[in-house]
C-alpha cells in the first residue's frame, strides 16, 4: 500500500448502470485539498451546489485520507461527504472502526456512488474489485441483523460492514450510515442520500496491509513522536491513565454539568444537577461496562461496551454510552436512567439515526408538549423512557408523530408554528456543550459549514483548559481567532484521516511530519494551517453558491437571549454579534461570504 | 464545604465527595493543602514542580475555574461547592 500514490485510486460507481471504473482523483485536488474531507468536497463542488440532496444527482462520497489504514496512530478514519438533506450545506461525517482502513487494503482511495439504483444493492470490494450485489434480503433490517447477515454469507474474518437502516431507506433526514453494528457517520443525514440510491451496504473484505513509504525510518520516527504524546501521561488520551481513555467521551457529563455548560430540558437549562452523574462516564465504568474496545490502530480506546444488569433493558450488550447521545437523550429530555440512555443509543444505531439529532427531536417534542403546541394525543412526557423508545422506533417508520419528526427537529417546529423550541443552525441540531456556558464552542455552531457541530472547532479544548492555549469559556473576546484556528486544523486532520482526538496530543508540528514523510515531500506547520483554511474556504464556497450568506452563521435566540441561571454560566447568554465580527475580521470574510479575493488568495480558483 | 472529585483523581480519594470545615477567610491553596495532607496520592495531580497548581487539575469554585479567578488565591466560603477534575475532554 504505497502512500504517496493517494488519490489515485477512486472508484466511481454509476449505481443506475451497475457498473464501476477507477479513475485517479486530479493530482492538483489531492495536493490542495489532501483527502477525506478536502477532496470529497472538491468532488461535491464539481458535481453542483445547487445539486437536490434527496435526489439520484447528489454524489455520495466515501473518502479515505492520505494516512487512512496506515501505521500511524488513529489512522482508521474516513469521511462520508455528500450535500446535506437535513441543511442542504455540503457536510461531511467521519467513522470509525476498522470498515476505513480495510477499505484502503482492499485498494481503494474513495469510492463516488452516482445516480441510483433501479432495486436495492450492496457493494462488496475486495482485491481492488468491487461488485454491486442484491440487497433484498436485508432491505428493512436494522443494522444489528444486516451486519449478521453479512457476517453470516461471507464469514468474519477480515470483513467490516457499513450499512443504513430502516431510517435511511425511508429518507428521515438524520439517518447515519453505521459500520461495525455501532459506530457511525453520525450527522447529516448522509444514510437518507443511501436510501434515495437504493444503496444498503459497503461490504469490504481486506487483511491487513502495511505501508510503502519512500524513508521506512523516517516514517518510523515521526510516528513515535506522534504515539509518545498520545502516550504522555500528561494528555487525556494516555492509555489505561488519561480521562478520555479510562472513561471514554462521557468523561465530559460531570464537568459541563458543574460549569453550567450542559442544556437540560430542551435547553431551558444550563445544568442537569444530581441527574448528570447517573448518565455519566464515571458512572457507567462503575457500574455497567464490561469492555473497552477500540479502532484501527488506536491506544487509546474510548469506546466503552457496556451490559445492562438490571431493569427493563436487562440484557441489553452494547457499543458505546458516548457524551453526545448520553446528553441529547439523557440531560437534554431530563432522563437520568442510564439503562434507558443506553437503550435508546442501541436503538438509534439498530435503526441507524443520528443520536444527536434524535435526542434533540425529542426533548423539543417534550417541550412543544409541555407548552401545549403538540396534536391531541401525540405529546411526549420529560423523561418518559418508554415513551421514547416507542416514538423513535415511529421516526424511523415515518409513522405518526415521527413522521413529522423524522424531517429534523427544525422542520418539525417550524409545522408546529414554534421554530423558536428548535436549538439548531442551518437546519442541524446543537451538540452537548451549551453556548451560554462555553462561548466559543457557540461560535464554532454558528459558523460551523455543516450546521451545528461540536467537531468543527473543538475549542472546548482550550475553554476546558486541556491544551496549552487556555482560554476563559465566559469571555468572548479572542474567540474569533481561535475558532478560525481549530476549524482549520480539524479540517486538515479530517482531511488526513486522523482522529479528532489525536488534536488533544498532536498539532500542526506532528500532522506535517506524518504527511510529509508518507507522501516525500516538503510540508510544515504552516502549510497545514494553510491547508485547513483552503479547504474550510472550500466549503463555505459550496455553501454561498447553494444559497447560504449573511445571516446563516447565527444561533437560536435562546442562547443569545435567554440568561443562564445556574451555577458557572449564570447570567450569561451568547454575545454572538461581537464573536462574529471577530470571526469575519479573521477570516477575511464579507457577512458569512467569501469573496472572491480569499478564493484566489488560496488557489480555490 | 462539599468537595467533590471526579474521574481519575475520584479512585485516589476512594469517594465521590467529602464536606470540610471552612475558616474565615480561607483560600483555596488552604483547601488543596489539607486535601494533599489527607490523600497524600492527590499531590503529583494537584502541584506542579514548583509547588503552583498543576496543569493536569482544574478547581472549580461555584463552577469557575480559579485560573479565571484568583487561582490559589481564590476565597472561600463555607456554602460554596468545589468541584475538582483532572483534565477532561472527548467529543
Amino acid at each position: 500500500m504505497e502512500l504517496r500514490s493517494f488519490g489515485e485510486r477512486i472508484a466511481h460507481v454509476d449505481l443506475a448502470r451497475g457498473s464501476w471504473q477507477m479513475r485517479p482523483a486530479p493530482r492538483e485536488w489531492v495536493e490542495k485539498y489532501i483527502g477525506a474531507r478536502g477532496l470529497g468536497v472538491r468532488y461535491l463542488l464539481e458535481n453542483g451546489p445547487e445539486v437536490e440532496a434527496l435526489s439520484p444527482e447528489n454524489l455520495l462520497c466515501f473518502m479515505n485520507g492520505p494516512l487512512t489504514g496506515s501505521e500511524a496512530s488513529m489512522s482508521g478514519r474516513w469521511a462520508c461527504v455528500t450535500k446535506s438533506p437535513l441543511t442542504g450545506t455540503v457536510t461531511d461525517s467521519h467513522q470509525g472502526g476498522w470498515t476505513a482502513a480495510r477499505v484502503r487494503w482492499a485498494g481503494f482511495d474513495g469510492l463516488v456512488f452516482e445516480g441510483a439504483a433501479e432495486r436495492p444493492v450492496y457493494a462488496f470490494l475486495e482485491d481492488g474489485e468491487i461488485s454491486l450485489r442484491d440487497a433484498s434480503e436485508v432491505w428493512g433490517k436494522g443494522i444489528h441483523e444486516t451486519v449478521a447477515f453479512f457476517r453470516e454469507r461471507y464469514g468474519e474474518k477480515n470483513l467490516s460492514v457499513n450499512a443504513i437502516g430502516p431510517a435511511g431507506e425511508k429518507g428521515v433526514r438524520f439517518a447515519a450510515w453505521v459500520n461495525e453494528d455501532d459506530r457511525a457517520f453520525g450527522r447529516g443525514g448522509t444514510a437518507a442520500v443511501g436510501g434515495v440510491k437504493n444503496l444498503k451496504a459497503i461490504v469490504v473484505r481486506a487483511g491487513l496491509r502495511k505501508s510503502e513509504v519512500p524513508d521506512r525510518d523516517a516514517w518510523k520516527q515521526v510516528r513515535r513522536v506522534a504515539l509518545d504524546a498520545i502516550r504522555d501521561e500528561a494528555n487525556i488520551t494516555s492509555p489505561r491513565k488519561g480521562g478520555l481513555s479510562v472513561y471514554g467521551t462521557n468523561v465530559l457529563m460531570n464537568v459541563t454539568n458543574s460549569i453550567g455548560a450542559l442544556g437540560t430540558r430542551n435547553s431551558q437549562l444550563t445544568s442537569f444537577g444530581e441527574g448528570a452523574e447517573k448518565i455519566s462516564g464515571e458512572y457507567v465504568q462503575e457500574h455497567l461496562l464490561v469492555e473497552d474496545p477500540t479502532c484501527h490502530a488506536c491506544p487509546v480506546a474510548c469506546k466503552k461496551e457496556v451490559e445492562v444488569k438490571e431493569g427493563p433493558w436487562a440484557g441489553l450488550h452494547m457499543e458505546s454510552v458516548e457524551y453526545e447521545p448520553a446528553w441529547s437523550l439523557g440531560a437534554n429530555c431530563d432522563n437520568d436512567d442510564v439503562a434507558a440512555v443506553a437503550k435508546l443509543i442501541d436503538q438509534s444505531n439498530d435503526l441507524g439515526l443520528d443520536p444527536i439529532e434524535l435526542g434533540n427531536a425529542l426533548s423539543m417534542w417534550m417541550e412543544a408538549t409541555e407548552k401545549g403546541w403538540t396534536p391531541a394525543g401525540q405529546g411526549l412526557a420529560w423523561g418518559d423512557t418508554a415513551a421514547m423508545v416507542a416514538l423513535t422506533e415511529a421516526i424511523a417508520e415515518r409513522r405518526g408523530a415521527g413522521d413529522a419528526l423524522a424531517e429534523g427537529p427544525a422542520r418539525a417546529a417550524e409545522s408546529l408554528g414554534h421554530p423558536e423550541i428548535a436549538m439548531a443552525v442551518k437546519g442541524q441540531a446543537v451538540p452537548a456543550y451549551d453556548p451560554r456556558g462555553l462561548k466559543g464552542m457557540g461560535l464554532g455552531y454558528a459558523t460551523s459549514n455543516r450546521g451545528a457541530c461540536h467537531l468543527r472547532a473543538y475549542v472546548a479544548a482550550a475553554e476546558l483548559g486541556v491544551v496549552p492555549i487556555e482560554s476563559d469559556p465566559l469571555a468572548w473576546q479572542g474567540k474569533g481567532e481561535l475558532v478560525k484556528t481549530f476549524q482549520d486544523l480539524h479540517a486538515f486532520s479530517d482531511s488526513l484521516d486522523l482522529c479528532k482526538f489525536s488534536a488533544f496530543a498532536e498539532g500542526a508540528p506532528e500532522y506535517a511530519q506524518q504527511y510529509a514523510t508518507a507522501m516525500g515531500i516538503d510540508f510544515g506547520p504552516d502549510d497545514v494551517m494553510q491547508a485547513g483554511e483552503r479547504i474550510y474556504n472550500l466549503e463555505r464556497y459550496f455553501n454561498n453558491r447553494a444559497g447560504f450568506g449573511p445571516g446563516s452563521d447565527s444561533l437560536p435566540a435562546r442562547f443569545t437571549e435567554e440568561a443562564s441561571t445556574q451555577a458557572g454560566s449564570k447570567g450569561h447568554v451568547s454575545e454572538l454579534g461581537p464573536m462574529l465580527g471577530e470571526y469575519y475580521a479573521a477570516r477575511g470574510w464579507s457577512e458569512g461570504v467569501v469573496p472572491d479575493v480569499k478564493l484566489r488568495e488560496l488557489g480555490i480558483l | 464545604m462539599r468537595v467533590s472529585f471526579y474521574a481519575t483523581l475520584r479512585p485516589i480519594v476512594g469517594q465521590r465527595s467529602v464536606d470540610l470545615p471552612v475558616n474565615a477567610g480561607a483560600t483555596v491553596q488552604e483547601l488543596v493543602d489539607a486535601l494533599a495532607a489527607r490523600w497524600p496520592g492527590l499531590s503529583e495531580h494537584l502541584f506542579d514542580e514548583a509547588g503552583g497548581l498543576s496543569r493536569r487539575v482544574n478547581v472549580f469554585v461555584e463552577g469557575r475555574n480559579i485560573r479565571w479567578l484568583e487561582g490559589l488565591a481564590t476565597p472561600l466560603e463555607p456554602d460554596q461547592v468545589v468541584d475538582i477534575f483532572p483534565p477532561v475532554a472527548g467529543g
